[in-house]
């Protein structure tokens, strides 16, 4: 993964601690192995080839991770949609462009959830639409690390894939972990705030990962699959939730709604966030 | 402790007797009553000890007139050891460390007029990163003869728990109580009475450190109903008092359960009493308890059915699995002139899911046993 990633577990020697992170990275492993779009072998590359073909059938857990992503797609009215991937293709992040209206239109017609036909276990994307697995995959794969250590015998610990962070168990002490939000506008590394989570996961969005700014306007790379633009609604939003899979959705979904729906959506969500809008104000529950 | 973990404790707690079954009259107390209490429980699985508690309380009684009543009550609470009742049996791990304590204080004032009163109550409780107020009111009214006496009451609280640092993460949950209830003089030897309780929770129910590794997802609200039926007798040949409830309990979890409590207080020479009891308790599942079984695909930490219903509510809260559970206990008391009387208790609990009756009870958890003891001095001016 392209990101730091780290397990931290206590254990009462070291070769239980490296018995339990090796395991704990193998199944991360395993699931980027089968999920990455990079990846020429992986199930998202494959059910992308085979879009405008015949359905394909799938295993059952990527049936389970579909069903999943269905759900959200309905519930955020199409903010989550794991379609929207081909709209990179007009923002190009390094040659710092504003693409022609003309040029989204015609990925637009690629993007969106309902165009797709889901029936577990068949899946048929139409001709040159592309699925990933952005926004909850990563999350998955630390929900099921966490679970591979404690199935080992870990109380205490948390796997951390690149800022979206799944507590295995608090310290052996049984304080909870203190887990940082990186301040939106500050460098790399300077926080705003600190959570405690004891249990669960905690997962943040930002609109500072990627972006570019053109004429005044700051373009980030959160892009609304229903208009192709980016959204400019939130510098970053950091949800708690039981599982990493749902703090990582909320996140992405929050940060692609505008203050109130957003809002709306996280407490309907049941969820502890701390959302930071476009002006620097917070938002806390 | 927190509120919201204490259940199998305050169920022990609510035997009669100990909170005081409602008076079968409407009389000023004549006396000033200083008590002691000190209470050790701990509950524990094969797999490993659970939680302890040690709780010192102090309890002053005062008329303070002819017509004017004090109570005010201290309790601290330190508890230790592991997060209880998750799924213990798969999660080859036991609890996570916790540690707290939390002080209570509260103040009742009854005013007496005549054969009514009127009792107003507040309470405070504190820790580390949870307090608790609440208040409530209520009135008892009895009859002319005294043998029959009404009680209407009502209260509130409000719960506020902060598992972050600063204010920005604070969660509340309130209740609304209520009860009405009758208690009738039946004859020299019988009383009766009959409660019915409402309560509504509002807020966050989830219990924030307890979720071990899974999914908790509670609803947002709680309506509780219970009925209490007592019945009081006492033998005179045998000196001895024969005290029986049933109390049936619902929720809109979908939780049904059915207690019977049996007291026999045997009256002793030399001023000891020796009261053996035994309490039976059967309950449904909440409708989103989920057992140890987890998603056929995806495996833990996912329930069964998580990625096409996340939203769902979900819960491996022991508590909320469908169980019977038997409680035995023996208290012995000693009076002694001047006013003195000590008394010490121990109780014993264990929950099964075999036990239940009335359905099967959820499968695949660890047996469940805990222990109280409770040792008091009192003393009356």
């Amino acid at each position: 993964m392209a990101s730091h990633c780290e397990v931290r577990v206590y254990a009462a020697d070291e070769a239980a601690a490296r018995h339990w992170s090796d395991a704990a990275i193998a199944e991360v492993r395993r699931i980027e192995t089968k999920y990455s779009r990079y990846r020429d072998g992986s199930i998202t590359t494959a059910i992308n080839h085979a879009a405008g073909g015949a359905p394909m059938g799938v295993d059952t857990e990527t049936a389970s991770l579909l069903d999943f992503a269905t759900n959200l797609y309905q519930q955020s009215d199409g903010a989550f949609d794991l379609t929207s991937g081909v709209l990179r293709r007009a923002w190009d992040f390094k040659a710092r462009q504003v693409p022609a209206q003309a040029a989204l239109n015609k990925l637009l017609s690629r993007v969106g959830w309902s165009k797709v036909m889901w029936q577990s276990p068949l899946l048929q994307l139409g001709a040159e639409m592309e699925i990933d697995f952005g926004g909850i995959g990563k999350e998955y794969a630390a929900d099921r690390a966490a679970a591979v250590v404690a199935d080992l015998g870990g109380q205490h610990g948390l796997i951390n894939l690149g800022g979206d962070v799944r507590v295995i168990g608090p310290h052996a002490d049984g304080e909870p972990w203190r887990i940082a939000v990186q301040d939106p506008r500050g460098e790399q590394g300077v926080t705003i705030a600190y959570l405690k989570v004891p249990h669960g996961a905690m997962a943040t969005s930002g609109d500072y990962e990627r972006y570019f700014e053109h004429d005044g306007r700051r373009y980030s790379h959160l892009l609304d699959p229903r208009t192709g633009w980016p959204v400019e609604h939130w510098r970053s939003v950091s949800v708690v939730a039981p599982l990493a899979i749902a703090a990582g959705a909320c996140a992405t979904v929050a940060m692609l709604q505008p203050v109130d729906s957003a809002l709306a959506f996280l407490d309907q969500q049941g969820v502890r966030y701390l959302a930071i809008d476009n002006h620097g104000e917070r938002y806390a529950k | 402790m927190k509120k919201s973990n204490s259940s199998i404790l305050a169920a022990a707690l609510a035997l009669p007797g100990i909170i005081s079954t409602a008076q079968a009259q409407v009389t000023v107390p004549n006396a000033t009553l200083i008590q002691f209490k000190y209470l050790y429980y701990r509950d524990y699985q094969d797999s490993g000890n659970r939680i302890t508690v040690n709780s010192p309380a102090l309890y002053l009684l005062a008329p303070i007139s002819d017509s004017w009543v004090f109570e005010i009550g201290a309790v601290y609470d330190n508890v230790s050891g592991a997060s209880p009742y998750y799924h213990s049996v798969l999660s080859g791990a036991s609890g996570q460390g916790i540690k707290d304590g939390r002080s209570q204080g509260d103040l009742t004032v009854t005013k007496y007029f005549g054969r009514t009163a009127i009792s107003a109550r507040a309470a405070y409780s504190t820790e580390d990163d949870y307090k608790s107020i609440s208040g409530g009111l209520t009135l008892r009214h009895a009859t002319p003869d005294q043998n029959t006496t009404f009680t209407i009451g009502a209260g509130y609280s409000s719960d506020e728990v902060s598992p972050s640092d600063g204010p920005v993460f604070t969660r509340t949950k309130t209740t609304i109580d209520g009860i009405v209830g009758i208690t009738q003089v039946l004859g020299r030897n019988d009383t009766a009475q009959l409660n019915f309780y409402y309560a509504q929770q509002r807020g966050y129910l989830t219990d924030p450190y307890k979720a071990l590794f899974g999914v908790d997802q509670r609803p947002d609200h709680r309506d509780q109903y219970a009925a209490v039926i007592r019945w009081n007798h006492y033998f005179d040949g045998l000196k001895a008092s024969l005290r029986s409830s049933y109390r049936y309990y619902h929720d809109d979890w979908e939780i049904s359960a059915n207690t019977v409590t049996f007291e026999w207080a045997q009256e002793l020479p030399y001023g000891f009493t020796l009261t053996p009891s035994v309490r039976y308790s059967t309950q449904s599942a909440a409708y989103f308890y989920y057992d140890p079984v987890y998603d056929p695909v995806a495996g833990r930490p996912f329930p069964p059915g998580y990625f096409s219903n996340p939203n769902g509510f979900y819960s491996a809260d022991q508590r909320l699995s469908a169980f019977g559970a038997i409680s035995p206990g023996l208290k012995i008391a000693k009076s002694f002139v001047g006013g003195w009387s000590v008394d010490a208790k121990a109780e014993y609990y264990e929950q099964r899911a075999d036990w239940r009756l009335g359905g099967e009870g959820s499968p695949g958890l660890e047996d469940f046993k805990a222990q109280l003891y409770q040792f008091g001095v009192s003393k009356k001016f």
